[in-house]
């Protein structure tokens, strides 16, 4: 085999993609299928709850278009990270829905299920033999954290994925997986440059958001070769340059240089771009470097309380400018009634307009015509959080300020009701790395003869 | 308002792309990235982007500042700072992370002499 090629259909499995690009793809005569569906990016709520980030109708328009595709070409489908979180819940109810789009359309084939949440007692075990090292959150791992967490999930490479191919897998469907190992995997296994098999990874996970005019719903192809790889937009019209994929190289990642990732670290500093025709770009050059302790990094995040909010508008140049005072009036009022912090209670206010973008980061700038005010409570239970943010408004609503006008009510309401239950509120709790003996040891795998 | 000519410009008025995002929960990453080989040679030749000037736009600690150096393979800067808090936290604005981009706009560029 003297090269290899991997198609992805879409940067966010759910979120759709361009099917007459997607055709032209496999046209091409691609090997493999890989999509990535999941991400921290969407915050700690989807990895605390293990909910997937859309609803599942849209996953299973996706995957019905994809998995009737790869069994039509007779190509292995690989999916990461499913479903957001890639939690055992999220990946049981992926595994369904590939199981019902294989019974309505007759498709035949083996499958393997391979989970990435870890038990909290094999976790704790491991911690008590050796602390985890942070790679964000601060002080150390305690039990108790690991107690008020969801479901804890680890980032596997792609060793997991090899031993389902080696298996006969025809569909693979994983937990939680790190996004350029879904696409490395098999050119890995045939024998290509694990570094460069990462990179394409790295590029194609995010489809057509490395290509003019940028696109997530895009799909892209890579192609691997003995010495380069080679990518380029399913869609003819669009087209990759040396700096649209040099620039994607870079994507939400810390270190274009070093790249750290499970078992080891993809090094870039050597990499070069060389544009080959007006829409293929041909890489070179990235190396990956093994660690001497193969470590995984796990995912976790734990409940702060339940979030309630109650979103106005404020007009009044005169209330705008008196603002804060009246917001720490307001707090006051809160403290008095509720006890707030001693009570488990967060009480914030975010205007919009002003400052509530970038906080403390905000440069500043001119006063501005209207504020969209967020009225935001945390507190131990829901009802709790809906009375603290609408007791806050309720003062806001009608209290006096310095050159006061408009003594009917200070804030417009864009619907009704006002207070508005947003669920649990969770953060990120961990994000530690975690050495293994084995890539494989915390990734069980299920084969299945999906039969129709 | 961009400043007169004759002190240079601001990075928004040279760099084709100016961007935030996640990196992991914990890291806010920045690339500015140029379409001009020229451009980007003049902005890396003048040296405004390193780290006390990043630390001074964001109003945060040096030791905050986690990378910051040029990538000549892409004609991009790579910034990458610490969260002041996580993803999502209690006091966070931006769970992406992709809208605080803005304070690296005013640097300014020193005229070519």
């Amino acid at each position: 085999m003297q090269e290899i090629t991997g198609l992805a259909p879409s940067g966010s499995l759910g979120s759709g993609f361009n099917i007459e690009a997607f055709k032209r793809g496999l046209s091409l005569g691609p090997h493999f299928i890989g999509q990535d569906a999941g991400s921290t990016d969407m915050g700690p709520y989807y990895h605390g709850t293990g909910r997937p980030f859309l609803p599942l109708a849209t996953y299973r328009h996706d995957l019905a278009i994809m998995l009737r595709a790869a069994r039509a070409a007779k190509i292995p489908l690989v999916i990461g990270s499913a479903l957001t979180s890639g939690c055992d819940e999220s990946l049981a109810t992926a595994t369904g829905i590939i199981r019902d789009i294989a019974r309505e359309h007759g498709l035949s084939f083996r499958m393997a299920v391979i989970g990435a949440e870890i038990g909290k007692p094999d976790l704790k075990r491991r911690m008590a033999a050796a602390p985890l090292e942070s790679i964000g959150p601060e002080g150390a791992l305690t039990p108790e954290v690991v107690d008020r967490c969801g479901p804890i999930v680890a980032q596997m490479g792609i060793e997991p994925f090899v031993k389902a191919i080696d298996a006969g897998a025809e569909v693979i469907i994983a937990g939680r997986a790190c996004d350029d190992a879904v696409f490395a995997a098999l050119p890995v296994l045939r024998g290509f440059d694990q570094g460069l098999a990462l990179h394409c990874g790295k590029i194609l996970e995010c489809a057509g958001l490395s290509a003019i005019p940028y696109d997530l719903g895009e799909p892209m192809l890579g192609t691997i070769g003995r010495d380069a790889f080679v990518v380029e937009p399913g869609n003819a019209a669009h087209r990759c340059t040396t700096v649209s994929v040099a620039g994607h190289s870079l994507y939400e990642r810390g270190d274009f240089e070093f790249q750290p990732g499970p078992g080891g670290v993809n090094d870039l500093s050597g990499t070069s771009f060389e544009q080959m025709d007006e829409r293929r770009v041909r890489v070179r050059g990235s190396r990956f470097v093994a660690d001497a302790v193969y470590k995984v990094k796990l995912e976790a995040a734990e409940q702060l309380g339940f979030r309630s909010i109650v979103m106005v508008g404020i007009r009044d140049p005169i209330m705008i400018r008196e603002l804060d005072p009246l917001l720490e009036e307001t707090r006051e009022r809160a403290e008095a009634r509720f006890g707030m912090r001693a009570e488990g209670i967060h009480l914030r206010f975010r205007a919009y307009g002003r400052d509530a973008v970038m906080g403390p980061l905000e440069p500043g700038g001119a006063p501005p015509r209207e504020i969209g005010l967020m009225i935001e409570a945390v507190a131990p239970a829901q009802e709790l959080a809906t009375g603290v943010a609408m007791y806050s408004r309720g003062h806001l609503q009608h209290a006096s300020y310095p050159g006061i006008l408009t003594t009917a009510g200070n804030m417009a309401y864009p619907f009704s009701p006002f207070g508005i239950p947003v669920g649990p509120a969770y953060r990120f709790a961990v994000y530690h790395l975690m050495p293994l003996q084995d890539p494989c040891e915390i990734f069980p795998m299920t084969i299945e003869e999906v039969r129709n | 308002m961009a400043p007169l000519s004759n002190q240079g410009e601001t990075l928004d008025r040279i760099a084709k792309v100016i961007r935030s995002k996640n990196a992991g929960p914990f890291e806010i990453t920045f690339d500015v990235m140029f379409d001009d080989a020229a451009a980007y040679r003049r902005v890396k030749d003048s040296g405004v982007i390193e780290p006390t000037r990043i630390a001074a736009a964001y109003r945060i600690p040096l030791a905050d500042i986690l990378v910051c150096k040029p990538f000549d393979a892409a004609l991009a800067f790579k910034i990458t700072i610490r969260r002041p808090v996580s993803s999502g936290d209690l006091m966070d604005n931006d769970v992406y992370g992709c809208q605080q981009h803005v304070p690296l706009t005013g640097i300014l560029v020193p005229a070519v002499s």
